[in-house]
């Protein structure tokens, strides 16, 4: 059974996603704030939390850098809309996901889901996402059998992309992924050869999705 | 031809009136003093006239400028050699210990006047500086202010939004967990929706109207920007075919994919609350020299041509709207546009239906 850990000021949110994610099993702890928050993910090792970002006394982001210095625990980020800076500095510090409230309760187990699933490890050389296959040995990509061409950076581009199958990576975290140590400015770049990923991955292959001054997230199986 | 019409440039400094008063006030000074001294001369003897002189050119050096200080200074020397000092009337001097006082006094109403006058200036300088100063810390007090203004506003902005947002959401969530098929539920749910729609527009109104707005430019793919602004709308746009055109072999462009993408949303919306069911929405994507023009079309009634100038009012609604808009959409679609430098059009189109054209000043780059 997974242990979820709600972070989250409003008590009746948490009394709320308390029930929603009991009733799949989840193993519930709640915290009303930061402080409390860490101590309760210190203490019970959660599997999973969910830390809404406008928090009293220390601020979501705040939890979240502390958080990291001794823990890898997935973490999905409840926010509210129009917040996308601080959306992408929760991601840069270390979340996994985002849900903006209101959220449906399918998007936010799907989101659970995701982000709790085994980091890639490097046991298996391939990535499968949909119809998509990565062969990191051969660096080789394919398409329903069919081998797909790929330059070295659309490949590595993919790569990062599939690796985070499902889950949203920002522009910054691709850049430094994709270009490692380049000080340049690669956002015109990251956007020409997203374009062309799109065109040889095409409509029957798993979807690039752009989220807005956000960054992209490649659509998983059982998605869209 | 007429360079007599020109105004006197202030780069070159030319001799300006009030020197020339300067000049003309000294000479008039010294003789002035001179004749005095000269009635006076029997019972003061000659070095009181030197120390009368001094005297002057130390006052004019206070308020005037050095150029008539200098002056006064050589010409009452002159005058003191030659009307003072034996023998009267000659540039000559007899005595050894007059010429030492006639080198003396010269080389001390100079100085007098060069010094005075440079304090002068020093004293200005240093008025002006600190006039300079007030200005500047006066400049960053008011800065200070904005800021601060901006901040409470945005902070309230915020609070105001988690405040309101936050139930909306409850309600949500709250619903999921109920049976799907319960026709009361989807009743809320709604109304629910179309509160959070509400919300969503005072809030964004807000924001567009304060100047919190900034865009965040970047370059994107105007697919990603139809993809963004259409998404949200999926359960009512299902009843309308989305045909869009020219959006395929565009460049790249420079702009903020997430503001043209809420404005052209609330166009859509729009487009799809005022139309039948079923009749399609066309979407035209062209690029022209450096304007990005979005031409969204629907196939309903148009609008009435007296409202052409009243539809992007604040909570202007058209005589026969639906209820359940708050009037802000298309309000919120023009000050998105004109934030990032753009603007929204309306007409009706010559073959029935309404058209809005969205167009932006773009930097552009073939992907």
């Amino acid at each position: 059974m997974s242990k979820a850990l709600i972070i989250d000021d409003e008590q009746q949110m948490r009394r709320l996603l308390r029930m929603v994610l009991e009733s799949r099993g989840y193993e519930i702890y709640e915290a009303a704030d930061g402080p409390l928050g860490l101590q309760e993910a210190a203490f019970h090792r959660p599997d999973v939390i969910l830390l809404d970002l406008g928090l009293p006394s220390m601020s979501g982001i705040e939890v979240l850098k502390r958080l990291r210095e001794w823990s890898d625990v997935p973490v999905l980020i409840l926010s509210v809309r129009d917040q996308e800076n601080v959306k992408v500095e929760a991601l840069e510090c270390g979340a996994d996901d985002y849900v903006t409230k209101p959220f449906g309760t399918a998007e936010l187990l799907a989101r659970l889901t995701v982000i709790q699933r085994r980091r890639f490890t490097r046991q298996n050389p391939e990535i499968i996402v949909g119809k998509l296959r990565l062969d990191l040995l051969h660096h080789e990509a394919s398409l329903n059998a069919e081998q797909v061409k790929l330059t070295p950076t659309e490949f590595a581009l993919i790569k990062v992309l599939a690796e985070h199958a499902g889950r949203i990576v920002t522009q910054n975290q691709i850049v430094r992924l994709v270009w490692p140590g380049q000080q340049t400015d690669q956002s015109e770049g990251l956007r020409v050869h997203i374009n062309h990923l799109r065109k040889k991955i095409g409509a029957s292959g798993p979807q690039i999705i752009n989220e807005p001054g956000i960054g992209y997230r490649l659509e998983s199986e059982g998605e869209g | 031809m007429s360079t007599f019409t020109q105004p006197t440039s202030t780069e070159k400094k030319p001799v300006s009136a009030e020197v020339v008063g300067q000049f003309s006030w000294g000479i008039t000074l010294i003789f002035a003093l001179a004749s005095t001294c000269w009635v006076l001369l029997p019972y003061t003897g000659y070095m009181f006239a030197a120390l009368v002189f001094l005297l002057a050119i130390v006052l004019a050096g206070v308020s005037w400028n050095r150029g008539p200080v200098l002056t006064m200074a050589v010409m009452s020397a002159l005058v003191w050699n030659f009307i003072f000092i034996p023998p009267q009337f000659t540039l000559h001097i007899d005595k050894p210990q007059d010429v030492i006082m006639f080198a003396l006094f010269f080389i001390v109403a100079m100085s007098m006047g060069h010094l005075i006058t440079r304090l002068r200036k020093r004293e200005e300088s240093l008025a002006q500086h600190h006039r300079e100063r007030e200005q500047l810390l006066a400049a960053k007090h008011r800065a200070e202010l904005l800021a601060e203004s901006e901040r409470l506003h945005r902070t309230l902005l915020d609070s105001i939004s988690h405040e309101l947002k936050t139930p909306i959401a409850i309600i949500r969530t709250a619903l999921d967990g109920l049976d799907e098929g319960n026709p009361f539920a989807a009743e809320i749910d709604t109304a629910n929706r179309r509160l959070q729609r509400i919300v969503e527009n005072f809030l964004e109104m807000t924001r567009v109207e304060s100047d919190a707005l900034k865009p965040n430019l970047e370059w994107c793919e105007i697919g990603d920007v139809l993809h963004a602004a259409t998404t949200p709308l999926q359960r009512d746009i299902a009843q309308h075919p989305l045909v869009i055109t020219g959006a395929d072999p565009l460049p790249l462009f420079m702009l903020d994919s997430r503001l043209l993408a809420q404005a052209l949303r609330n166009v859509l919306h729009n487009a799809i609350l005022y139309t039948p069911a079923a009749t399609p929405v066309e979407i035209h994507v062209a690029l022209e020299n450096n304007l990005l023009q979005i031409r969204v079309r629907d196939h309903g009634h148009g609008f009435p041509l007296e409202s052409v100038d009243q539809l992007f009012d604040k909570f202007y609604r058209a005589p026969d709207s639906p209820a359940g808009g708050t009037g802000l959409g298309l309000a919120i679609s023009r000050g998105l546009m004109r934030a990032m430098k753009g603007d929204i059009e309306a007409q009706n189109h010559p073959e029935g239906g309404a058209e809005f054209t969205l167009h932006l000043p773009v930097q552009f780059r073939q992907a």
